[in-house]
Protein backbone atom coordinates (compact mmCIF):
# COMPACT_ATOMS: atom_id res chain seq x y z
CA UNK A 1 0.00 0.00 0.00
CA UNK A 2 0.72 3.92 -0.91
CA UNK A 3 1.93 5.68 1.75
CA UNK A 4 -1.12 8.27 2.18
CA UNK A 5 -0.86 11.62 3.61
CA UNK A 6 -4.00 13.27 4.60
CA UNK A 7 -4.06 17.04 5.20
CA UNK A 8 -6.87 19.08 7.15
CA UNK A 9 -7.09 22.48 6.73
CA UNK A 10 -8.80 26.03 6.45
CA UNK A 11 -7.92 29.58 5.84
CA UNK A 12 -9.73 30.67 8.62
CA UNK A 13 -9.78 30.08 12.15
CA UNK A 14 -13.15 28.63 14.27
CA UNK A 15 -14.48 26.73 11.70
CA UNK A 16 -13.85 23.72 13.36
CA UNK A 17 -11.08 22.40 11.58
CA UNK A 18 -9.52 20.11 14.88
CA UNK A 19 -13.04 19.00 15.67
CA UNK A 20 -13.11 17.52 11.40
CA UNK A 21 -9.54 15.88 12.41
CA UNK A 22 -10.77 14.41 15.30
CA UNK A 23 -14.18 12.92 13.50
CA UNK A 24 -11.13 11.38 10.59
CA UNK A 25 -8.81 9.96 12.96
CA UNK A 26 -12.17 8.19 15.04
CA UNK A 27 -13.38 6.76 11.26
CA UNK A 28 -10.19 5.79 10.45
CA UNK A 29 -9.57 3.77 13.79
CA UNK A 30 -12.91 2.51 13.17
CA UNK A 31 -11.87 1.42 10.15
CA UNK A 32 -8.85 -0.20 11.57
CA UNK A 33 -6.44 1.86 9.49
CA UNK A 34 -3.02 2.41 11.23
CA UNK A 35 -2.50 6.15 11.50
CA UNK A 36 -0.04 8.73 12.93
CA UNK A 37 -1.38 12.30 13.38
CA UNK A 38 0.49 15.58 13.40
CA UNK A 39 -0.39 18.71 14.67
CA UNK A 40 0.23 21.86 13.36
CA UNK A 41 -1.02 24.33 15.43
CA UNK A 42 2.30 24.65 16.97
CA UNK A 43 2.79 25.05 19.82
CA UNK A 44 -0.40 24.45 21.43
CA UNK A 45 -1.69 21.99 20.01
CA UNK A 46 -4.97 20.75 20.22
CA UNK A 47 -5.22 17.39 18.56
CA UNK A 48 -2.71 16.56 20.70
CA UNK A 49 -4.84 16.65 23.77
CA UNK A 50 -7.54 14.27 22.29
CA UNK A 51 -5.33 12.10 20.46
CA UNK A 52 -1.79 11.82 22.56
CA UNK A 53 -0.74 8.35 21.68
CA UNK A 54 -0.77 9.11 18.18
CA UNK A 55 -0.26 12.93 17.65
CA UNK A 56 3.20 14.85 17.46
CA UNK A 57 3.16 18.43 17.55
CA UNK A 58 5.24 20.19 14.46
CA UNK A 59 5.86 23.41 13.56
CA UNK A 60 5.09 23.32 9.66
CA UNK A 61 7.32 26.09 8.93
CA UNK A 62 10.26 24.76 9.64
CA UNK A 63 12.29 22.23 7.79
CA UNK A 64 13.21 20.01 10.48
CA UNK A 65 9.59 19.04 11.35
CA UNK A 66 8.69 19.11 7.58
CA UNK A 67 11.57 16.35 6.99
CA UNK A 68 10.03 15.04 10.19
CA UNK A 69 6.56 14.08 8.12
CA UNK A 70 7.79 13.84 4.60
CA UNK A 71 10.60 11.96 4.82
CA UNK A 72 9.58 9.10 7.26
CA UNK A 73 6.94 8.44 4.61
CA UNK A 74 8.45 5.61 3.05
CA UNK A 75 9.64 4.33 6.16
CA UNK A 76 7.53 4.16 8.41
CA UNK A 77 5.50 1.13 9.44
CA UNK A 78 2.25 3.05 9.61
CA UNK A 79 0.74 4.38 6.41
CA UNK A 80 -1.79 6.82 6.77
CA UNK A 81 -0.52 10.42 8.25
CA UNK A 82 -2.92 12.88 9.16
CA UNK A 83 -1.56 16.42 9.18
CA UNK A 84 -4.11 19.20 10.88
CA UNK A 85 -2.92 22.14 9.61
CA UNK A 86 -3.06 25.31 11.49
CA UNK A 87 -5.59 27.78 10.50
CA UNK A 88 -4.18 30.49 8.45
CA UNK A 89 -1.41 28.46 6.97
CA UNK A 90 -3.06 26.41 4.33
CA UNK A 91 -1.83 28.11 1.41
CA UNK A 92 1.68 28.57 3.10
CA UNK A 93 2.11 25.14 3.45
CA UNK A 94 0.75 23.67 0.22
CA UNK A 95 3.23 25.97 -1.59
CA UNK A 96 6.27 24.66 0.51
CA UNK A 97 4.77 21.17 -0.09
CA UNK A 98 5.55 21.99 -3.96
CA UNK A 99 8.80 23.66 -3.32
CA UNK A 100 10.10 20.43 -1.55
CA UNK A 101 8.92 18.55 -4.70
CA UNK A 102 6.29 16.89 -2.79
CA UNK A 103 3.34 17.13 -5.13
CA UNK A 104 5.95 15.46 -7.64
CA UNK A 105 6.25 12.44 -5.43
CA UNK A 106 2.20 12.13 -5.66
CA UNK A 107 2.18 12.73 -9.34
CA UNK A 108 4.78 10.25 -9.79
CA UNK A 109 2.91 8.13 -7.72
CA UNK A 110 4.64 7.14 -5.12
CA UNK A 111 2.22 8.73 -2.13
CA UNK A 112 -1.73 9.01 -1.97
CA UNK A 113 -2.45 12.73 -1.21
CA UNK A 114 -5.90 14.06 0.51
CA UNK A 115 -7.09 17.36 1.02
CA UNK A 116 -9.91 18.06 3.07
CA UNK A 117 -10.65 21.65 3.04
CA UNK A 118 -12.77 23.42 5.72
CA UNK A 119 -14.66 26.31 4.68
CA UNK A 120 -16.78 28.81 6.14
CA UNK A 121 -20.36 29.23 5.49
CA UNK A 122 -19.79 33.29 3.57
CA UNK A 123 -18.94 33.66 0.04
CA UNK A 124 -15.69 34.46 0.58
CA UNK A 125 -14.86 30.81 1.00
CA UNK A 126 -15.49 30.30 -2.23
CA UNK A 127 -12.25 32.07 -2.74
CA UNK A 128 -10.16 30.09 -0.74
CA UNK A 129 -11.10 27.40 -2.58
CA UNK A 130 -10.41 29.03 -5.90
CA UNK A 131 -7.21 29.32 -4.33
CA UNK A 132 -6.35 26.24 -2.79
CA UNK A 133 -7.64 24.32 -6.79
CA UNK A 134 -4.04 24.40 -8.63
CA UNK A 135 -2.81 22.70 -6.20
CA UNK A 136 -5.22 19.49 -5.81
CA UNK A 137 -5.25 19.37 -9.44
CA UNK A 138 -5.42 15.51 -9.68
CA UNK A 139 -5.61 14.66 -6.34
CA UNK A 140 -8.40 14.14 -3.76
CA UNK A 141 -9.73 17.32 -2.58
CA UNK A 142 -12.73 17.44 0.02
CA UNK A 143 -14.70 20.42 0.60
CA UNK A 144 -16.10 20.46 3.98
CA UNK A 145 -19.15 22.20 4.98
CA UNK A 146 -19.12 21.89 8.99
CA UNK A 147 -22.51 22.71 10.67
CA UNK A 148 -20.91 21.06 14.08
CA UNK A 149 -21.37 24.38 16.20
CA UNK A 150 -24.29 26.08 14.25
CA UNK A 151 -26.98 25.24 11.72
CA UNK A 152 -25.47 28.45 9.74
CA UNK A 153 -26.98 28.63 6.36
CA UNK A 154 -24.32 28.27 3.68
CA UNK A 155 -24.34 31.51 1.77
CA UNK A 156 -23.52 29.44 -1.14
CA UNK A 157 -25.16 26.40 -2.97
CA UNK A 158 -23.93 23.56 -5.30
CA UNK A 159 -25.43 25.90 -8.10
CA UNK A 160 -23.29 28.86 -7.25
CA UNK A 161 -20.55 26.79 -6.77
CA UNK A 162 -21.01 25.21 -9.92
CA UNK A 163 -21.51 28.32 -12.01
CA UNK A 164 -18.29 30.08 -9.95
CA UNK A 165 -15.39 27.57 -10.91
CA UNK A 166 -17.68 25.64 -14.34
CA UNK A 167 -16.74 22.45 -13.90
CA UNK A 168 -12.52 23.01 -13.02
CA UNK A 169 -12.70 21.21 -10.20
CA UNK A 170 -13.55 17.61 -9.29
CA UNK A 171 -13.48 18.24 -6.03
CA UNK A 172 -16.11 16.10 -3.88
CA UNK A 173 -18.12 18.06 -1.09
CA UNK A 174 -18.68 16.79 1.97
CA UNK A 175 -20.94 17.61 5.11
CA UNK A 176 -20.54 17.38 8.94
CA UNK A 177 -23.56 17.34 10.86
CA UNK A 178 -24.35 19.37 13.77
CA UNK A 179 -23.46 17.75 17.15
CA UNK A 180 -25.95 18.97 20.00
CA UNK A 181 -24.21 21.43 22.04
CA UNK A 182 -24.04 19.88 25.54
CA UNK A 183 -22.74 16.46 24.10
CA UNK A 184 -19.58 18.52 22.31
CA UNK A 185 -19.25 20.43 25.26
CA UNK A 186 -18.49 17.21 27.74
CA UNK A 187 -16.47 15.60 24.78
CA UNK A 188 -13.97 18.65 25.13
CA UNK A 189 -14.12 18.98 28.90
CA UNK A 190 -13.19 14.87 28.92
CA UNK A 191 -10.49 15.64 26.63
CA UNK A 192 -10.90 12.47 24.70
CA UNK A 193 -11.66 11.12 21.20
CA UNK A 194 -15.34 10.68 20.51
CA UNK A 195 -15.59 7.06 20.19
CA UNK A 196 -14.04 7.12 23.58
CA UNK A 197 -16.25 9.40 25.01
CA UNK A 198 -19.17 6.99 23.87
CA UNK A 199 -17.12 4.01 25.20
CA UNK A 200 -17.15 5.81 28.95
CA UNK A 201 -13.16 5.56 28.71
CA UNK A 202 -11.04 8.36 30.08
CA UNK A 203 -7.78 9.62 28.84
CA UNK A 204 -6.08 7.07 31.52
CA UNK A 205 -7.68 3.88 30.04
CA UNK A 206 -10.27 3.83 33.21
CA UNK A 207 -13.77 3.66 33.13
CA UNK A 208 -15.70 6.62 33.46
CA UNK A 209 -20.06 6.95 33.64
CA UNK A 210 -20.59 9.95 31.20
CA UNK A 211 -24.52 10.84 30.71
CA UNK A 212 -26.18 7.94 28.82
CA UNK A 213 -28.20 10.73 26.96
CA UNK A 214 -25.05 12.67 25.54
CA UNK A 215 -23.09 9.37 25.00
CA UNK A 216 -26.53 8.09 22.95
CA UNK A 217 -26.02 11.75 20.57
CA UNK A 218 -22.73 11.56 20.17
CA UNK A 219 -22.76 7.96 18.81
CA UNK A 220 -25.36 8.70 16.51
CA UNK A 221 -23.76 12.02 15.49
CA UNK A 222 -20.44 9.46 14.69
CA UNK A 223 -22.35 7.34 12.77
CA UNK A 224 -23.90 10.09 10.26
CA UNK A 225 -20.62 11.23 9.74
CA UNK A 226 -19.12 7.78 9.04
CA UNK A 227 -22.15 6.94 6.86
CA UNK A 228 -21.02 10.23 5.13
CA UNK A 229 -17.09 9.81 5.24
CA UNK A 230 -18.10 5.99 3.41
CA UNK A 231 -20.78 7.99 0.77
CA UNK A 232 -18.17 9.97 -0.60
CA UNK A 233 -15.35 6.91 -0.37
CA UNK A 234 -12.85 8.42 1.92
CA UNK A 235 -10.89 5.33 2.41
CA UNK A 236 -11.50 4.22 -0.83
CA UNK A 237 -9.89 7.47 -2.50
CA UNK A 238 -7.05 7.78 0.09
CA UNK A 239 -5.89 4.02 -1.07
CA UNK A 240 -6.96 4.25 -4.38
CA UNK A 241 -9.51 1.50 -4.65
CA UNK A 242 -12.05 4.17 -6.40
CA UNK A 243 -12.27 1.76 -9.10
CA UNK A 244 -12.93 -1.21 -7.18
CA UNK A 245 -15.68 0.40 -5.43
CA UNK A 246 -17.73 1.72 -8.76
CA UNK B 1 -58.47 -16.67 54.62
CA UNK B 2 -57.35 -20.05 54.75
CA UNK B 3 -57.09 -21.24 58.65
CA UNK B 4 -56.49 -24.93 58.43
CA UNK B 5 -53.87 -26.94 60.29
CA UNK B 6 -51.36 -25.31 62.94
CA UNK B 7 -49.39 -23.95 60.44
CA UNK B 8 -46.95 -26.42 61.75
CA UNK B 9 -48.57 -30.10 60.64
CA UNK B 10 -46.57 -31.40 57.50
CA UNK B 11 -49.40 -32.72 56.05
CA UNK B 12 -51.25 -29.34 55.07
CA UNK B 13 -52.03 -28.66 51.28
CA UNK B 14 -51.59 -24.96 51.81
CA UNK B 15 -48.08 -24.25 51.08
CA UNK B 16 -47.15 -20.93 52.52
CA UNK B 17 -44.91 -18.83 50.00
CA UNK B 18 -41.45 -19.43 50.85
CA UNK B 19 -39.44 -16.19 51.35
CA UNK B 20 -36.67 -15.81 49.51
CA UNK B 21 -33.26 -16.42 51.43
CA UNK B 22 -31.39 -12.95 51.33
CA UNK B 23 -27.82 -14.55 51.07
CA UNK B 24 -28.08 -16.95 48.61
CA UNK B 25 -30.81 -15.26 46.04
CA UNK B 26 -29.06 -12.78 43.42
CA UNK B 27 -30.27 -9.18 43.77
CA UNK B 28 -33.65 -8.48 42.27
CA UNK B 29 -33.53 -5.85 38.99
CA UNK B 30 -34.85 -2.62 39.90
CA UNK B 31 -37.84 -2.15 37.73
CA UNK B 32 -38.21 0.79 35.46
CA UNK B 33 -41.76 0.89 34.37
CA UNK B 34 -42.51 3.36 30.80
CA UNK B 35 -46.05 3.96 30.59
CA UNK B 36 -46.91 5.03 26.48
CA UNK B 37 -49.88 4.57 24.67
CA UNK B 38 -50.51 5.93 20.81
CA UNK B 39 -53.52 8.41 22.00
CA UNK B 40 -53.95 10.85 24.45
CA UNK B 41 -57.01 9.85 27.10
CA UNK B 42 -55.68 6.00 27.37
CA UNK B 43 -55.43 5.80 30.98
CA UNK B 44 -51.50 6.65 31.21
CA UNK B 45 -51.47 8.61 34.36
CA UNK B 46 -54.24 6.79 36.10
CA UNK B 47 -51.78 3.42 35.39
CA UNK B 48 -48.53 5.46 36.33
CA UNK B 49 -49.97 6.46 39.60
CA UNK B 50 -51.58 2.45 40.26
CA UNK B 51 -47.69 1.21 38.87
CA UNK B 52 -46.39 4.15 41.75
CA UNK B 53 -48.67 3.19 44.36
CA UNK B 54 -48.10 -0.29 43.94
CA UNK B 55 -44.02 -0.06 44.27
CA UNK B 56 -45.21 2.26 47.84
CA UNK B 57 -47.08 -0.97 48.91
CA UNK B 58 -44.29 -3.23 48.30
CA UNK B 59 -41.86 -0.93 50.14
CA UNK B 60 -40.05 0.48 47.68
CA UNK B 61 -40.60 4.02 46.74
CA UNK B 62 -40.31 4.48 42.97
CA UNK B 63 -39.23 7.79 41.35
CA UNK B 64 -41.37 8.92 38.92
CA UNK B 65 -41.25 11.09 35.92
CA UNK B 66 -43.85 12.99 34.56
CA UNK B 67 -43.05 13.91 30.85
CA UNK B 68 -45.89 16.28 30.53
CA UNK B 69 -44.32 19.69 31.61
CA UNK B 70 -48.10 21.52 31.16
CA UNK B 71 -50.70 19.28 32.34
CA UNK B 72 -47.85 17.60 35.03
CA UNK B 73 -50.52 15.24 36.37
CA UNK B 74 -48.47 12.82 37.78
CA UNK B 75 -46.87 15.39 39.61
CA UNK B 76 -50.34 16.95 41.37
CA UNK B 77 -50.64 13.42 42.46
CA UNK B 78 -46.99 13.08 43.66
CA UNK B 79 -45.63 16.53 44.48
CA UNK B 80 -42.82 15.45 46.55
CA UNK B 81 -41.73 11.68 44.20
CA UNK B 82 -42.70 12.78 40.53
CA UNK B 83 -39.69 15.21 38.60
CA UNK B 84 -41.43 16.63 36.13
CA UNK B 85 -39.40 16.65 32.50
CA UNK B 86 -39.54 18.23 29.48
CA UNK B 87 -37.92 16.40 26.87
CA UNK B 88 -37.35 18.70 24.41
CA UNK B 89 -34.49 20.17 26.43
CA UNK B 90 -31.20 17.85 26.84
CA UNK B 91 -30.27 19.25 30.33
CA UNK B 92 -33.98 17.05 31.30
CA UNK B 93 -33.31 14.22 28.50
CA UNK B 94 -30.05 13.62 30.61
CA UNK B 95 -32.61 13.84 34.26
CA UNK B 96 -34.66 11.75 32.78
CA UNK B 97 -32.89 8.89 31.26
CA UNK B 98 -29.56 9.16 33.81
CA UNK B 99 -31.68 9.22 36.24
CA UNK B 100 -33.68 5.39 34.96
CA UNK B 101 -30.53 4.01 33.80
CA UNK B 102 -28.42 4.76 37.79
CA UNK B 103 -27.74 1.52 39.71
CA UNK B 104 -29.96 1.63 42.01
CA UNK B 105 -32.53 -0.71 43.99
CA UNK B 106 -35.62 1.73 43.72
CA UNK B 107 -38.40 1.72 41.18
CA UNK B 108 -39.04 4.00 38.92
CA UNK B 109 -42.18 5.02 37.12
CA UNK B 110 -42.30 7.14 33.75
CA UNK B 111 -45.44 8.87 32.34
CA UNK B 112 -44.72 9.15 28.87
CA UNK B 113 -47.11 11.55 27.64
CA UNK B 114 -48.36 11.22 23.71
CA UNK B 115 -47.22 14.38 22.89
CA UNK B 116 -43.16 13.63 24.16
CA UNK B 117 -43.61 9.79 22.71
CA UNK B 118 -41.76 10.17 19.78
CA UNK B 119 -39.09 12.71 21.57
CA UNK B 120 -38.88 9.99 24.77
CA UNK B 121 -38.44 6.63 22.36
CA UNK B 122 -35.66 8.32 19.64
CA UNK B 123 -33.75 9.50 22.76
CA UNK B 124 -34.26 5.81 24.51
CA UNK B 125 -33.00 4.26 20.92
CA UNK B 126 -29.80 6.09 20.36
CA UNK B 127 -28.96 6.07 24.06
CA UNK B 128 -29.26 2.34 24.02
CA UNK B 129 -30.83 3.06 27.14
CA UNK B 130 -32.58 -0.59 27.45
CA UNK B 131 -28.93 -2.75 27.17
CA UNK B 132 -27.64 0.06 29.54
CA UNK B 133 -29.85 -0.35 31.73
CA UNK B 134 -29.84 -3.93 31.74
CA UNK B 135 -26.56 -4.00 32.52
CA UNK B 136 -26.95 -2.00 35.49
CA UNK B 137 -29.69 -4.22 37.24
CA UNK B 138 -32.57 -1.98 36.03
CA UNK B 139 -35.15 -3.72 34.08
CA UNK B 140 -36.88 -1.36 31.58
CA UNK B 141 -40.59 -2.50 30.96
CA UNK B 142 -42.63 -0.32 28.69
CA UNK B 143 -46.65 -0.58 29.59
CA UNK B 144 -48.37 -0.16 26.70
CA UNK B 145 -52.21 1.09 26.92
CA UNK B 146 -54.24 -0.13 23.69
CA UNK B 147 -57.24 0.87 22.88
CA UNK B 148 -60.34 -0.81 20.42
CA UNK B 149 -58.67 0.37 17.42
CA UNK B 150 -56.08 -1.28 15.09
CA UNK B 151 -53.22 1.89 15.17
CA UNK B 152 -52.98 1.03 18.62
CA UNK B 153 -52.16 -2.61 18.44
CA UNK B 154 -49.73 -1.78 15.31
CA UNK B 155 -47.79 1.15 17.40
CA UNK B 156 -46.94 -1.55 20.22
CA UNK B 157 -45.83 -3.94 17.32
CA UNK B 158 -43.44 -1.69 16.30
CA UNK B 159 -41.96 -0.59 19.44
CA UNK B 160 -41.54 -4.03 20.40
CA UNK B 161 -39.27 -4.71 17.18
CA UNK B 162 -37.69 -1.22 17.89
CA UNK B 163 -37.11 -2.45 21.53
CA UNK B 164 -36.00 -5.85 21.37
CA UNK B 165 -34.33 -6.01 24.45
CA UNK B 166 -36.99 -4.43 26.61
CA UNK B 167 -40.28 -6.09 28.15
CA UNK B 168 -43.47 -4.72 26.31
CA UNK B 169 -46.64 -5.27 28.49
CA UNK B 170 -49.59 -4.94 26.32
CA UNK B 171 -52.40 -3.29 28.63
CA UNK B 172 -55.78 -3.60 28.12
CA UNK B 173 -58.24 -0.88 29.23
CA UNK B 174 -61.32 -2.36 29.40
CA UNK B 175 -62.53 1.07 30.29
CA UNK B 176 -62.06 2.23 26.32
CA UNK B 177 -64.21 -0.59 24.93
CA UNK B 178 -64.15 -3.68 23.38
CA UNK B 179 -61.60 -4.41 20.59
CA UNK B 180 -63.54 -3.80 17.20
CA UNK B 181 -63.59 -6.63 15.13
CA UNK B 182 -61.92 -4.86 12.32
CA UNK B 183 -59.10 -4.96 15.10
CA UNK B 184 -58.59 -9.16 16.07
CA UNK B 185 -58.29 -9.00 12.01
CA UNK B 186 -55.42 -6.59 12.06
CA UNK B 187 -51.82 -7.82 11.42
CA UNK B 188 -51.07 -5.34 14.39
CA UNK B 189 -53.47 -7.15 16.61
CA UNK B 190 -52.57 -10.71 15.78
CA UNK B 191 -48.71 -9.83 16.14
CA UNK B 192 -49.53 -10.05 19.89
CA UNK B 193 -51.50 -13.57 19.91
CA UNK B 194 -48.83 -15.31 21.32
CA UNK B 195 -47.68 -12.63 23.46
CA UNK B 196 -47.65 -13.43 27.46
CA UNK B 197 -46.88 -9.88 28.85
CA UNK B 198 -50.24 -8.90 29.35
CA UNK B 199 -52.99 -7.40 31.90
CA UNK B 200 -55.73 -5.83 32.01
CA UNK B 201 -57.44 -2.58 33.67
CA UNK B 202 -60.89 -4.18 34.95
CA UNK B 203 -64.05 -1.38 33.91
CA UNK B 204 -65.01 0.67 36.78
CA UNK B 205 -68.38 2.28 37.82
CA UNK B 206 -68.82 5.46 36.66
CA UNK B 207 -69.09 7.35 39.46
CA UNK B 208 -66.54 5.99 40.87
CA UNK B 209 -63.87 6.49 37.86
CA UNK B 210 -64.29 9.95 38.80
CA UNK B 211 -63.43 9.82 42.50
CA UNK B 212 -60.29 7.46 41.07
CA UNK B 213 -59.20 10.26 38.23
CA UNK B 214 -59.36 12.95 41.67
CA UNK B 215 -55.20 12.18 41.55
CA UNK B 216 -55.67 13.76 45.24
CA UNK B 217 -57.02 10.56 46.05
CA UNK B 218 -53.97 7.91 47.32
CA UNK B 219 -54.58 4.36 46.13
CA UNK B 220 -51.39 3.44 48.65
CA UNK B 221 -53.74 5.37 51.25
CA UNK B 222 -56.87 3.87 50.20
CA UNK B 223 -55.66 -0.07 50.23
CA UNK B 224 -53.71 0.92 54.06
CA UNK B 225 -56.68 2.86 55.40
CA UNK B 226 -59.82 1.51 57.40
CA UNK B 227 -62.66 0.71 55.41
CA UNK B 228 -64.75 3.02 57.27
CA UNK B 229 -63.39 6.33 57.95
CA UNK B 230 -65.93 7.97 59.28
CA UNK B 231 -66.59 11.57 58.50
CA UNK B 232 -62.68 12.04 57.05
CA UNK B 233 -63.44 9.35 54.17
CA UNK B 234 -64.35 11.68 51.72
CA UNK B 235 -66.87 10.94 48.99
CA UNK B 236 -66.39 7.41 48.97
CA UNK B 237 -68.59 4.87 51.26
CA UNK B 238 -67.87 2.02 52.72
CA UNK B 239 -69.04 -0.40 50.20
CA UNK B 240 -67.29 2.07 47.33
CA UNK B 241 -64.14 1.51 49.06
CA UNK B 242 -64.73 -2.00 49.52
CA UNK B 243 -65.55 -2.09 45.46
CA UNK B 244 -61.86 0.31 44.63
CA UNK B 245 -60.03 -2.08 46.47
CA UNK B 246 -61.10 -5.59 44.94
CA UNK B 247 -60.44 -3.56 41.73
CA UNK B 248 -57.72 -2.06 42.83
CA UNK B 249 -56.38 -5.54 44.04
CA UNK B 250 -56.85 -6.84 40.61
CA UNK B 251 -54.18 -4.73 38.92
CA UNK B 252 -51.70 -4.74 41.92
CA UNK B 253 -51.76 -9.07 41.50
CA UNK B 254 -51.38 -8.38 37.86
CA UNK B 255 -48.84 -5.83 37.70
CA UNK B 256 -47.48 -8.47 40.51
CA UNK B 257 -47.51 -11.26 38.15
CA UNK B 258 -46.11 -9.53 35.11
CA UNK B 259 -43.06 -7.65 36.92
CA UNK B 260 -42.25 -10.92 38.58
CA UNK B 261 -42.62 -12.73 35.66
CA UNK B 262 -39.54 -9.98 34.04
CA UNK B 263 -37.69 -10.26 36.87
CA UNK B 264 -37.58 -13.54 36.85
CA UNK B 265 -36.56 -13.52 33.14
CA UNK B 266 -33.76 -11.35 33.73
CA UNK B 267 -32.35 -13.21 36.46
CA UNK B 268 -32.35 -16.61 34.33
CA UNK B 269 -29.37 -17.44 32.21
CA UNK B 270 -29.45 -15.36 29.07
CA UNK B 271 -29.91 -17.73 25.89
CA UNK B 272 -27.31 -17.75 23.55
CA UNK B 273 -26.65 -14.81 21.52
CA UNK B 274 -27.45 -14.92 18.18
CA UNK B 275 -24.33 -14.98 15.81
CA UNK B 276 -23.76 -11.63 14.93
Amino acid sequence: MKPVVLMVGADKGGVGKTTVTRTVLDYLAAKNALVRAFDAEHPRGTLQRFHPDITEVVDITTAADQMKMIDTLSTSEIKVSVIDIRAGLLDETLKTLTEVGFFDLVDAGEFNFGLMHVVGSSVASLDEIAEVLPYVKGKHYFIVKNFINDTSFFEWNPTIYRNYFRGTADAVEVTIPKLNEMAYEQVELSGVPFSDFVANRQSNGQQVNNSLVLRGYVRTWLRQISDEYDRVGLLDRLYDRTAAAA
Amino acid sequence: MNTTGSGFSTGSTIERPRLPDPQSSPPRPSVAAIVASLHGRAGKTLLARILADYFILSGRRPALFDTDATERMLHSAFPDDAIVVDLTEVRDQMILFDTLVARSAAARVVDVSHHAARKFFKVMQESQFAAEARARQVEPVIFHIMDRNSDSYEAARLLRERFEDCALVLVENAYLGKVKDQTRRSTGYRAFEDHELRMTLPCLDPEVLDVVEDIHLSLSDLMREPLSRGASGGPLSFDERAYLRSWLGRIFRDIHRVTRAIEARALSPAPADPPS
